[in-house]
């Protein structure tokens, strides 16, 4: 009985606690639609606090901060959604329209990159479960049907070729992880030569402006790509992007 | 009396004994130096030894123009004339550099017996060959210089190291530079290199001078001082020499008459300030470059149609950070796609090439525009920007097929002229799940991790039972062997059944049968070939048993015994003794 009642209590509390972020969400919408982006902002925010990571809300947030000047959040939120739903027109839109407004130079991705883009890592993952899964019941159709063995052998080549792709994609997506992304936070930010202070200046990068990191220094130095090149950076004058 | 004196005879030699034990184990701590008089390209070994005592290591004060080294310690034990002594030595390396009398100590050390105050004297001549020299410094220096004592950031400027040795000092040639650098701000390590070896006359003296060289290169501004430290082993003879009975030099070297001793040299020291690389004045097409370069471009071939590629190739050549450039920038321009640029190797140590590659994507074309490379000058110290073009080409007109693929339009390009929207895109509406961080990477969770490993499991499954059934099915005797407990185990049931009911004909029937099946299918005999002999020799340690069980079951089954029927509980036993040992002829391995 008890146990039956804590089962209850448990679903009354989730849906409470839904309703309160569904209600946050509409009065940080409202606060956005009234021309509130500060405080819009912080509700969004709220609900990041609250461990809440859906795609949709680091967008909103990302508007909201472009709408109250923040450029750097803005990028750096419209990232964090790109990186959920690489394919959204709208994220994608408005993250070149962000970047653009920072007067910073987007890389463009080659055809590879751009089709192992296509799909999130959550995506390439199922596709490589697909294959795998489809792959090993073939193998199992394989032990019973001996006669068409060649002929599953060749249907095979399907779900294996799933795997190999999903399995390029994922490691897309992993170089990610390898070589996080920044987004520039201070203006005037210059990318030296080397990673001592008062090294060679090298380049200047607009504020907001994404930069991939190469490698880094133990004493909180970055060195970073940036339009082709690179240069170390401070890390006090970037923040992380990448999951 | 007479018994006091006799007494006195008989305890004198026993006291006797008792003191000159007693004054051997006698504690005590010494310190020596060996030899007391060296020259001054000597070695002494001091030595702290405590004699049937234990003690540590000492610390022994500095002493001016001594190096004492602690080498380590030594323990020994002698028994002579039943008097047992035993050491604990420990050594020090005593190395002069200057002449003198010293006196090292005093030292207090601290022993089972009390403490003591320990000193010892050396005295360092100078060297039978030199009479003049009263320091090593004066024997073997070094002295570190620079062509530019105010270099730039990332301009390479050399350093020049002399090591002088006086004539008659042996080395064996090599150096090692230890420490004495800039800790930051280098860029890499330096490398030197023995670029001459002369005679010259210093103060009347005629020293070997060794020249090492590096270059250097810093990525900051700031002071940086240089002091190497150079070590070199001194070829040096030996004070005692041994006798190995050969009076021969070839012998004499060989068996040690000449050890090699390392010597860290004295240097001056040396402050180079270098200055920043400015800010204001800096050209756009500043690509890195700090010294005195020239640059020259060269393009190829000079007429092409449209969509063939040209070569730009771009020569940077000078003194400077060349490797530190980047390649120079093309204006890009729609008439044209442009390559990344890129490295070419080269044989000349001055010079940099770049390569890049640019293709006109219609014959309106006429130029590749001027290439502008700029530097700053280390010698007028302010930024140069040489440039060349424009380069006139001659761009004919592709055939139809191969301009439909020039006239895709490059992305970046394309990025550009985009026309963007007046403003974001809206908001998103509510999701219809809200998920946090661990929904989002669900692949992370050990739950998936153990579920993906299902299917490979159930296909490892299938396969283990196919395989298994595969071989079954090829292997006759082995699929009997299978079935072969699983038969007796029916009849032995049916057996205990037909106990219950004292249906003594069914049991004895069924009793064979079990037999007759389980050694059937165990040895793969036909039905009538399951008879006693064959299973007594498949069996020969249940012998006994088995032949009991054949002869009662097949005398009781046929009647051919007088016997009377036999009680329940021997019913029992007699089943129990089948199963007992159609068990134990499970486990004999055929």
């Amino acid at each position: 009985m008890n146990k039956f009642l804590r089962i209850i209590i448990g679903l009354l509390l989730c849906l409470a606690t839904a309703q309160a972020q569904d209600e946050s969400f509409q009065k940080a919408q409202t606060a956005y639609d009234e021309g509130r982006y500060a405080e819009a902002v912080l509700l969004y925010e709220s609900l990041i606090e609250r461990g809440i990571d859906n795609p949709e809300l680091h967008y909103n947030l990302a508007n909201a901060c472009f709408k109250d000047s923040d450029l750097p959040k803005a990028v750096s939120h419209y990232r964090t959604a790109w990186y959920d739903l690489p394919r959204d027109p709208d994220i994608k839109a408005n993250l070149h329209f962000a970047l653009n407004a920072a007067g910073a130079i987007e890389s463009t991705p080659s055809f590879l990159e751009h089709l192992f883009y296509s799909l999130s890592r959550s995506e390439w993952i199922i596709v490589a479960v697909i294959g795998y899964i489809l792959l090993t019941l073939l193998f199992i159709l394989m032990l019973f049907m001996k006669r068409a063995r060649r002929t599953l052998l060749r249907i095979g080549l399907i779900p294996a070729a799933l795997l190999l792709l999903a399995g390029f994609g994922w490691n897309q997506w992993r170089q990610l992880s390898i070589h996080p992304e920044w987004v520039v936070v201070k203006t005037e930010a210059t990318a030296l030569f080397g990673p001592v202070e008062g090294s060679t200046a090298h380049f200047k990068l607009p504020l907001g402006a994404l930069v991939q990191q190469r490698s880094t220094d133990s004493k909180g130095w970055v060195e970073v790509e940036y339009d082709g090149k690179q240069g170390w950076l401070k890390t006090d004058h970037i923040s992380p992007v990448s999951p | 009396m007479k018994f006091e004196i006799r007494n006195l005879k008989r305890i004198l030699p026993i006291l006797g004994i008792f003191f000159c034990a007693l004054s051997a184990l006698a504690a005590d701590v010494q310190m020596s130096i060996e030899p007391q008089l060296i020259s001054l390209l000597d070695r002494a070994v001091l030595k702290v030894e405590f004699i049937n005592a234990s003690g540590n290591a000492l610390d022994i004060p500095q002493v001016d123009g001594l190096n004492i080294q602690y080498q380590g310690q030594s323990s020994e034990t002698r028994i002579v004339n039943m008097k047992r002594t035993s050491k604990v030595v420990h050594t020090y390396l005593v190395t002069p550099s200057k002449v003198g009398d010293f006196t090292i100590g005093p030292v207090t050390a601290q022993y089972k017996g009390g403490q003591k105050e320990l000193t010892a004297q050396l005295r360092v001549i100078k060297p039978s060959d030199d009479k003049k020299a009263q320091e090593i410094s004066e024997l073997m220096y070094s002295e570190i210089s620079t062509d530019r004592h105010a270099p730039h950031v990332q301009e390479p400027f050399e350093l020049t190291l002399k090591v002088f040795i006086r004539d008659g000092v042996q080395i064996d040639g090599n150096f090692a530079i230890r420490g004495g650098m800039p800790e930051n701000g280098m860029d890499g390590d330096l490398a030197w290199n023995v670029i001459d070896q002369t005679r010259e006359e210093v103060n009347g003296s005629i020293f070997k001078v060794y020249t090492l060289a590096a270059t250097a290169r810093t990525l900051t501004a700031g002071t940086f001082t240089f002091q190497p430290q150079v070590q070199m082993n001194v070829i040096i003879p030996r004070q005692e020499r041994r006798s190995y009975g050969f009076d021969d030099p070839f012998f004499g070297d060989f068996f040690g008459r000449q050890e090699t001793r390392p010597f860290v040299l004295d240097c001056n020291k040396l402050q180079v300030n270098v200055q920043p690389v400015p800010m204001a004045g800096r050209p756009d097409s500043f690509t890195g470059g700090v010294g005195i370069f020239d640059f020259d471009v060269s393009i190829g071939p000079n007429k092409v149609k449209a969509g063939e590629p040209i070569t730009i190739k771009m020569r940077i050549a000078g003194n400077g950070n060349l490797t530190q450039i980047t390649p120079p920038k093309i204006q890009e321009n729609h008439a044209f796609k442009l390559y990344d640029a890129r490295t070419v190797a080269t044989d000349k140590p001055n010079e940099i090439l770049f390569e890049q590659v640019l293709i006109p994507k219609s014959d309106s074309v006429t130029n590749v525009p001027p290439i502008s490379f700029s530097y700053f000058n280390t010698k007028t110290t302010d930024f140069r920007t040489i440039t060349r073009g424009p380069f006139p080409v001659t761009v004919e007109a592709a055939p139809q097929q191969a301009a439909q693929v020039i006239a895709t339009v490059p992305s970046t390009i394309q990025q550009e002229t985009k026309i963007l929207g007046r403003d974001i895109v809206y908001l998103k509406p509510a999701p219809e799940h809200w998920k946090t961080a661990a929904d989002r990477t669900w692949y992370e969770q050990p739950l998936f991790r153990v579920l993906l490993a299902l299917p490979l499991l159930l296909l490892l499954l299938i396969a283990g039972g196919t395989a298994r059934h595969n071989q079954l099915a090829g292997n006759v005797a082995l699929a009997r062997r299978q079935k072969a407990p699983k038969a007796a185990r029916r009849h032995v049931q049916l057996a205990e059944q037909a106990r219950r009911k004292k249906d003594e004909k069914a049991f004895y029937e069924a009793l064979w049968n079990a037999l007759a099946e389980y050694f059937g299918h165990r040895l793969n005999l036909a039905p009538g070939e399951v008879a006693l002999p064959a299973v007594r020799t498949a069996f020969p340690k249940q012998q006994e048993s088995i032949d009991h069980l054949f002869n009662t079951i097949e005398q009781r089954r046929y009647g051919f015994t007088a016997e009377a029927p036999l009680a329940p509980d021997e019913m029992k036993a007699l089943l129990n003794e089948l199963t007992s040992t159609l068990k134990k002829c499970e486990r004999v391995r055929l």
